[in-house]
């Protein structure tokens, strides 16, 4: 499953289950997200640590092999304004996309931001950062 | 609204999703970078033509070598392969890539599978939306939205937009989302994925008691 149809194949399984299970769980409502972020509601706060603990005993068990990872200089500011973006726009750039999908149309606006932002990210870091992030092999 | 699924589903499903991406290409899943290299399309274009490019080098270089050595084991007519090796030269240039060309193990997920997965996000989230019976086409954020944040439409939409901007350029810096860095990473126990995660959901909580509580 490393060819190229290979890959194509499980991007759209992943994309399809992905998308299935995030509207399902509700990362999608503002309400639910919010009652997340201020732990007045633990479901969706559990689904995410419960998927992370599922996963680090699968991957422990199968012994996959630990991607190399470098904490850069971007990290701690770049998730700081996400964080931030997604407390108030109620969106990863996985969200909006479900959003779109369970029709709020208004998510549209998220995602020209999101794009609008990665743009403005790939330009400051040309030009300002110069960060060798390798963030891509994620 | 209390529809939606508890919260161990979420977890099985979640986790399911994430190591079938991992267990069967190898590769990390991550939608903000599948955003990112399908923004920039046209340089990771150019970035997959090199790579091709430079798999044709190789098996043009590799094709010489055996040629190279046919011709010496073989045939001692130095005249027939003078008058031959400039025009195969150019042939098998482009020719013998396509045949030969390694599978380098690491190389990111082609382009097309990128969007593939965004479409294939959007299909099954309205799927997903349309079997609970939740699809409704709005031109609001939901109930939520309107008494946390705003009831303005303009602020709505100025407020989603700079918080769009700041997720996407965020997510960037910082080198991964929710799933690049949250589920893939922690699951790995990276340390640079635990210290994102860590940060962006402190954030987002700080934040949110903000426009919760003060605003």
């Amino acid at each position: 499953m490393r060819t190229r149809g290979g890959v194509l194949v499980a991007n759209i399984i992943a994309g399809l289950a992905l998308g299935y299970t995030v509207a399902n769980i509700g990362y999608g409502d503002y309400a639910e997200l919010n009652r997340m972020f201020t732990f007045q509601d633990l479901r969706m706060l559990l689904a995410f640590a419960g998927a992370v603990v599922i996963i680090v005993m699968v991957f422990a068990v199968l012994r996959v092999r630990r991607a190399p990872g470098r904490i850069h200089a971007g990290v701690i500011p770049g998730a700081v304004l996400f964080g931030t973006g997604w407390a108030i726009s109620g969106g990863c750039p996985a969200i909006p996309i479900v959003q779109v999908a369970s029709g709020y149309l208004p998510a549209l606006v998220t995602i020209a931001g999101v794009i609008v932002g990665m743009w403005l990210c790939h330009w400051a870091n040309a030009r300002y950062f110069h960060l060798d992030r390798g963030s891509c092999g994620l | 609204m209390s529809n939606y699924w508890p919260w161990w589903a979420g977890a099985i499903g979640l986790a399911l999703v994430t190591i079938n991406y991992t267990l069967t290409t190898d590769r990390s899943l991550g939608v903000s970078a599948a955003w990112d290299r399908v923004l920039h399309w046209r340089s990771e274009r150019q970035l997959e033509r090199i790579d091709a490019q430079f798999t044709d080098d190789r098996a043009l270089v590799e094709a010489f070598a055996a040629a190279t050595a046919e011709q010496f084991a073989t045939s001692p007519l130095a005249g027939a392969t003078r008058g031959d090796t400039p025009t195969s030269s150019q042939e098998v240039g482009p020719h013998a890539g396509d045949e030969t060309a390694p599978v380098a193990p690491l190389r990111p997920a082609p382009l097309v599978t990128q969007a593939a997965l965004l479409l294939s996000i959007f299909v099954g989230g309205w799927v997903a939306a349309v079997t609970a019976g939740r699809f409704q086409l709005r031109f609001d954020m939901g109930d939520g939205f309107r008494e946390i944040v705003t009831a303005n439409p303009n602020t709505m939409i100025s407020l989603l937009f700079a918080g769009g901007v700041l997720v996407g350029f965020g997510t960037r810096l910082a080198g991964g989302c929710s799933s690049g860095h949250g589920l893939s990473g922690c699951g790995r126990l990276r340390p640079v994925s635990i210290l994102a995660t860590a940060v962006f959901f402190g954030t987002a909580v700080l934040v949110s008691f903000l426009l919760w509580k003060v605003i």
